[in-house]
């Protein structure tokens, strides 16, 4: 028995079903569970401690809770389809690009129906079956699909260039494995390449501010902060309704760079005092804009209007054909209908139930039960008749973008169009 | 221009004249061919001679006095140029001797009429208009080295009868299949891809531009590949076999670039298209557009509704509305001034087709396009530009002047809107009387303009529908590059 949500409808969770038991799926919640085994760097980037060379990677604690890798969803994916490679029985090229277009299609649509369980929903019992499902959704929760897409295209058009240079098959399974191999490890060295040439662009006293997680953009600052030792204040938004900016904000602050979180709402106040914005991307999209968590298009507007520049970093996989004519363009993400919890914060601190204190996480597990009798009070309860919209994800055009940066250098909005015909030959 | 720049000019031409004499292409010794800029200076001094002569033979036509007959002279010695045999000639001399006894009466009163050409597009030749002249001229080109398929095509140019890139580069295309079968290399040529190219493509391309409408860069585009087609022909081939090559490779032409490339656009647009909630606005006729929306009705099934923009006095949209609403999708028309109410409230898209796009990405189309598609732009409406690749010109145009066309000025002034079509009028007596207008070629300070063209620029624009998918208008001139990967500049890696 699936948990079941108001919003999923029964289909959707006969399908989920389906899709969870398929071997692929298996596949790619272990490599995104795992912890991240990559080789060195190559010697052509920089070398830097090792303190910042991978941010806190999961440790499986418990098995309801096992934290977020540090791997991207996409080089899991891809690491799925060399597994698929290997273990494929197909004779011929067609037959293993059949076999890696089914397993592609399966990741694709688990990651779009993928999405956060709200806490309160989350089954206690111990079905070990049910606390797989459960964690693999968890694993999935607030990634797009459109990354995992467009690295699998990627992946595939590789395969396929490599079929056309050789003819015969084994010698083309070989290569296309050893390719894929490289392709998965730069991959994670892409995010190394992208703080070397995005780290000079934040500038010794300045103010940076930054919305959502994203690894690549934690790599690039704490990279200038502990490599180049440049001395920068960030300021964060906090990101509702996943509190990505706050969890951020521990990261920076726990590397010495000090941090301030603001609300999302006060991103217009903050602005006149910032001196560049920075933010990750989870797709970059063929006319130049980026997709990434919602937010990002009014942060990109707002800074245009008052004259910061506006930068994007994200890796060249992320790169993908689709082409938003405006937000209402944006193909179907996967949360959309989750249910907000609307919380009257700012009572429930001053009623004085909770002590605020640096926030560690062993205290918070403690005591789950009495914080959550506290919240019940300020929780506002909203009948069933009121729609709430919850998109996962905003566009932002080119026009707002003053930069990119990519592993592939530094790009104007015009240059990924470019990229992307050269890549989809 | 005074008549003393013009004196000076030409003066000076004549010296780069005598240095164009090729030298090793033989062709009819005779007549030098003159480049187009030597033309435009004999026309001038012709001109300017006529001005001050006092117009010894006023042409009736409708584009304004002293021009008309200068453009005409010039475009008589034009015919020369290109070797086409006397006989012609002669048969236009006799035409103008004819005009001259018409209008004998109002000689005198043309010649002081004011230059009707506007200055600001005096380097754009004046249009053509079809008289007797090229009708009679079709039964004297069969001896002369024009095949009648050509004066006929050109007739439907000039008359405005066939509209729009595609159409007239696919008639183009038929001609000269039709020009190829019935050709046969003369006895004594060695290679006879010289005489192809000389004595039969190049003569009829010439007719067409100088004499009927210039052509459009879809035009020139496959014009260009059916001559790189014949220069690649193996030299010892004979001419059979050459000539299935050659209408092999005409038919594959029209089929990728054009049919397919029509069908791709198709999808890739039909994407964006939603199903019930979509208005969608359109300009003119455009066969690309008019091919997507047909196929997101009729084969997606898609719900949506189509506002249809017009204006004079092509009033092409006329044809749209009939296609779309035939075909049974709900259909809004209305004329340009109409644009702004409409643009504010109702339209999710705007999707516009092209004559030719520029490597800066800009779009040359039908003039009033570039309105469309700025009022869109400030309402914040997607606009989409359907066009084939075939039509991506190596040129950078910023603003809708310099390149461009001159229709005929007398359709601003015509303001009947119940003509069933364009060439309709040629063939009629011109109703002079209740045309607000009609009596504008004696009104002193008085000039129409009659433009074709006009360029949105590359800003406007929100995205390219290509056979290859959706571009940003950045990216023309990459597919330039990756079409072209010869000539693209490497750099210095």
């Amino acid at each position: 028995m699936l948990i079941m949500t108001s919003e999923t409808s029964h289909e959707e969770q006969l399908q989920l079903q389906k899709e969870q038991q398929h071997p692929v799926i298996a596949d790619l919640c272990l490599h995104l569970s795992s912890k991240s085994s990559i080789s060195t760097p190559s010697t052509a980037l920089p070398p830097h401690p090792p303190s910042t060379d991978k941010l806190p990677s999961s440790s499986s604690s418990s098995s309801k809770k096992s934290k977020r890798s540090s791997i991207p969803l996409p080089v899991a994916a891809i690491r799925v389809l060399l597994n698929v490679i290997r273990r494929s029985k197909a004779e011929t090229m067609m037959g293993l690009q059949a076999d890696l277009r089914e397993a592609s299609d399966v990741m694709v649509n688990f990651a779009k129906l993928g999405g956060p369980i709200p806490a309160v929903l989350i089954n206690n019992d111990n079905n070990t079956a049910n606390n797989t499902k459960q964690q693999q959704r968890y694993l999935l929760a607030g990634r797009s699909h459109i990354a995992l897409s467009s690295g699998c295209e990627l992946f595939l058009k590789y395969v396929t260039r490599a079929s056309l240079e050789t003819p015969d098959f084994t010698s083309c399974k070989s290569q296309v494995l050893e390719r894929g191999e490289r392709f998965a490890e730069f991959s994670l060295a892409a995010r190394d390449r992208i703080s070397s040439v995005g780290g000079p662009f934040v500038r010794e006293g300045s103010v940076v501010l930054t919305h959502g997680r994203s690894r690549v953009v934690e790599s690039l600052l704490l990279r200038a902060a502990l490599v180049e030792k440049k001395r920068f204040r960030v300021m964060v938004l906090e990101g509702r309704p996943d509190a990505a900016g706050a969890k951020s904000a521990r990261t920076y602050e726990k590397n010495g760079i000090p941090t301030t979180v603001v609300l999302d709402s006060a991103m217009g106040y903050v602005m006149e005092r910032v001196d560049m914005v920075i933010v990750g991307a989870e797709g970059v999209v063929e006319n130049g804009g980026v997709v990434n968590k919602v937010g990002t298009f009014s942060l990109g507007v707002m800074a245009k209007e008052l004259g910061v520049p506006f930068y994007v970093a994200a890796e060249s996989y992320k790169f993908t054909r689709l082409y938003p004519l405006n937000n209402s363009d944006l193909p179907e993400m996967g949360g959309i209908g989750e249910s907000l919890q609307f919380l009257d914060t700012l009572n429930w601190s001053a009623s004085g139930s909770r002590k605020n204190d640096d926030g560690d996480e062993k205290k918070e597990e403690s005591t789950p039960t009495s914080s959550l009798q506290d919240v019940k009070d300020y929780v506002v309860n909203l009948p069933s008749t009121v729609e709430v919209q919850n998109p996962p994800c905003d566009f932002t055009p080119a026009k707002y973008i003053t930069l990119l940066f990519t592993d592939l250098g530094v790009l104007t909005p015009s240059a990924v169009s470019d990229e992307l015909i050269r890549l989809y030959q | 221009m005074g008549a003393e720049e013009v004196a000076a000019a030409a003066a000076a031409e004549p010296a780069k004249k005598e240095k164009k004499k090729p030298t090793n292409i033989v062709i009819p010794p005779k007549k030098p061919k003159l480049s187009k800029a030597e033309r435009r200076a004999l026309q001038e001094a012709q001109r300017a001679a006529k001005a001050e002569g006092g117009g010894s033979k006023p042409k009736p036509k409708k584009g304004g006095g002293d021009n008309g007959a200068a453009s005409n002279k010039g475009a008589a010695s034009n015919n020369k140029a290109s070797g086409v045999d006397d006989k012609r000639s002669t048969a236009e001399g006799a035409a103008d001797g004819e005009g001259q006894e018409n209008n004998s009466g109002s000689s005198a009163t043309d010649n002081k009429k004011d230059d009707k050409t506007v200055s600001l597009f005096s380097h754009l030749p004046q249009p053509k208009h079809p008289t007797d002249q090229h009708l009679s001229s079709i039964s004297s080109t069969i001896d002369n080295n024009l095949h009648p398929a050509v004066p006929t095509l050109g007739h439907l140019y000039q008359t405005h009868s066939l509209l729009g890139g595609n159409a007239r580069c696919r008639a183009m295309l038929q001609t000269f299949a039709l020009l190829l079968q019935s050709y046969t290399p003369p006895p004594d040529t060695r290679d006879f891809r010289v005489d192809v190219d000389h004595s039969l493509l190049k003569p009829a391309f010439q007719y067409w531009t100088t004499q009927c409408r210039p052509h459009s860069v879809s035009m020139g585009n496959a014009f260009s590949f059916l001559k790189l087609a014949v220069a690649n022909l193996e030299r010892d081939l004979e001419w059979n076999e050459a000539r299935e090559i050659l209408l092999e490779s005409l038919e594959a032409y029209v089929t990728e670039r054009v049919q397919y490339a029509g069908k791709a656009i198709s999808r890739h647009a039909g994407s964006k298209i939603q199903d019930k909630g979509d208005v969608i606005l359109v300009f003119g006729r455009s066969e690309v557009i008019n091919r997507l929306l047909l196929d997101a009705a009729l084969t997606d099934g898609k719900t949506f509704r189509v506002i249809v923009v017009d204006s004079r006095p092509l009033l092409e949209g006329r044809d749209t509305l009939e296609i779309l609403s035939r075909a049974g999708i709900q259909c809004t028309y209305v004329l340009l001034n109409a644009l702004s109410y409409l643009m504010m409230r109702e339209v999710t898209k705007v999707f516009l087709g092209a004559s030719a796009l520029m490597s800066n990405g800009s779009v040359l189309s039908r003039v009033g396009t570039a309105c469309v598609a700025l009022l869109a732009n400030s309402n914040h409406i997607p606009v989409l530009v359907g066009c084939e690749t075939y039509k991506i010109c190596n040129r950078v145009q910023l603003e809708s002047i310099t390149g461009n066309e001159l229709g005929d000025a007398e359709e601003v002034a015509f303001t009947d809107c119940a003509r069933v079509g364009p060439s309709n009028r040629w063939g009629e007596e011109k109703k002079k009387d209740g045309s607000v207008l009609s009596d504008w070629k004696s009104q002193p300070n008085l000039k129409l303009l009659n433009l074709m063209y006009d360029l949105t620029p590359s800003s406007a624009v929100t995205g390219i529908v290509t056979e290859v998918g959706i571009l940003p208008p950045s990216s023309v001139a990459v597919l330039l590059r990756e079409m072209n990967p010869d000539s693209a500049f490497k750099g210095t890696d």
